[in-house]
């Protein structure tokens, strides 16, 4: 199930990416090769052997409009610095935080992914020399920007790969304290103290076992440990009560009433103690959510235990019940 | 109500506090070389950080693929009237979806939330609250019956996933009332 989910992800975000990119190319919604008319005014007048220059660039809202079929309006005027080099003239937004309506901002992010300025190449300039500064209309063109978002998913997987293991290795030391702090209560013995608590309460939850049955010993030390949030000590008692509801099981490829009761314990995971990576992650915040926790974790206990009782007696799970009719398991030869 | 709230939220202060301080204390009652238990406990927290590295790493980049591809945001919009309903927030989802399929997955989806929103932000609380309050329903089941070579597994799945939808909801809602 898991294997078709996370397969599922990847394979519907490059659908989703490849269909927003073919959008994007039908309708042509960067306008790759139509340069963008603009006005560049040289404040303190411009020289022609500087190989670069202060300029504001205007951009008339209109003609943006008409080029880019949007309804986005750019600022009163940019910053930017005219460069004269091997390549021709350029254009060089100044100020990266700069507001760009759209697309213009995709196209920054995506044709300057390293400085994040918009930048293009500058054609056709006519220059007008006036008394409180030069002015010049150009036409500003950008690189082609194709298949945005193809390329958004790939850095993104990319991103991610990296972020996921600063927060691994972020959660070391807290880890180490918890699970430290975790090996002195079992030592302690808090794994036994919380079986008395348990134990009265299994005898209507498993009406199959017989009371001294070994059984019940490892279902008490499996819920005691997991009260405390010691999965890694569950585990093993669980899986030693599961072997001990087998010999009382005459069908060991089916599961009993009892065996379903104990795993729908495990997973509500009837928690006192919030589990340590969840501590590492958040911090202190835990103290927050601690209580949210365990109302929820006690809903969701009385939800699976009824649903495990409820169920049972569903003709369904009746019928394929092993322990249907008194039967009892084989005796072992 | 406020009442309730303003008592938990101070009760609250003292829970990590009272784990911190109070588990050595137990322990030197109990005449537990302290010390020397935790050191030995600790021993295990690298190896617990360096083994979950790939399950966050599959995770986490599969889901900031989705998103970053438009796909959770169609996905919540399509889902917004449900989302609506019982009050969770879009950002939430994912969790509701991996807890009961993987455990460090979902300590990636809470690293991931307490990130980008910050640990005290309402969608981080949430998927806190549901990854503190259920556990891994189909490791679980896999693991305790693999274990005794059980394979007809009866109302097994559909009890633990209920459990798992109810443990949901109650999250949201409790976060709502506790955060909201």
């Amino acid at each position: 199930m898991l294997n078709y989910i996370w397969a599922g992800l990847i394979i519907v975000a490059l659908g989703f990416a490849l269909a927003a990119d073919v959008g994007d190319l039908a309708r042509d919604t960067y306008r790759n090769g139509q340069p963008l008319p603009v006005t560049l005014e040289f404040a303190d007048g411009y020289r022609d052997d500087a190989p670069r220059q202060p300029v504001t660039v205007r951009i008339d809202t209109a003609q943006f409009r008409a080029l880019y079929g949007v309804d986005g309006s750019p600022a009163a005027g940019y910053d930017a610095t005219f460069r004269r080099t091997q390549d021709g003239l350029e254009l060089r937004f100044d100020d990266a935080d700069a507001a760009l309506p759209a697309p213009l901002d995709v196209i920054r992010d995506e044709t300057n992914p390293r400085d994040q300025v918009l930048q293009g190449t500058l054609a056709g300039v006519t220059l007008a020399r006036g008394a409180d500064g030069d002015r010049a209309q150009a036409r500003l063109a950008f690189p082609a920007v194709r298949f945005v978002k193809v390329g958004a998913i790939t850095t993104a997987a990319l991103d991610f790969a990296e972020t996921a293991v600063s927060i691994a290795l972020g959660l070391i030391g807290i880890l180490v304290l918890f699970l430290g702090l975790t090996r002195i209560a079992q030592d302690a013995g808090i794994i036994d103290a919380l079986v008395k608590v348990v134990r009265p309460v299994l005898g209507p939850l498993f009406p199959d076992i017989p009371r001294d049955h070994p059984a019940m010993g490892m279902i008490a030390l499996n819920l005691a440990a997991n009260v405390f949030g010691l999965g890694n000590a569950a585990t093993p008692f669980g899986i030693k009560a599961m072997e001990e509801l087998q010999t009382l099981n005459p069908e060991p490829d089916t599961a009993t009433d009892s065996m379903v009761m104990l795993l729908a314990l495990n997973t509500a995971s009837v928690q006192l103690i919030p589990p340590i990576t969840l501590i590492a992650i958040i911090g202190i915040e835990t103290n927050a959510v601690y209580f949210p926790i365990v109302f929820t974790t006690l809903g969701s206990l009385v939800v699976a235990v009824t649903a495990a009782k409820v169920l049972s007696k569903r003709r369904r799970y009746r019928e394929t019940n092993p322990l249907r009719d008194g039967r009892q398991p084989t005796p072992e030869v | 109500m406020d009442a309730f709230r303003e008592i938990v939220n101070v009760v609250s202060v003292f829970v990590l506090p009272t784990m911190i301080v109070g588990i050595p204390l137990y322990g030197l009652v109990k005449r537990v070389p302290v010390y020397e238990s935790f050191v030995e406990g600790g021993k295990e927290g690298f190896g617990v950080a360096v083994r979950i590295i790939p399950y966050i790493v599959a995770i986490l980049f599969a889901i900031a693929m989705f998103r970053a591809s438009g796909a959770m945001e169609a996905l919540s919009s399509f889902l917004s009237p449900v989302l609506a309903l019982i009050g969770m927030p879009a950002e939430v989802l994912p969790m509701a979806i991996v807890r009961p399929l993987t455990g460090s997955g979902s300590v990636a989806i809470v690293a991931d939330l307490a990130e980008r929103f910050g640990t005290d932000a309402l969608a981080t609380r949430m998927a806190a609250t549901m990854f503190g309050s259920t556990e891994t329903t189909f490791y679980v089941i896999a693991v305790y019956f693999g274990a005794v070579g059980v394979s007809k597994t009866r109302h097994a799945v559909p009890a633990g996933l209920l459990a798992d939808a109810a443990a949901m909801l109650f999250a949201v809602w409790l976060c709502l009332l506790f955060f909201g």
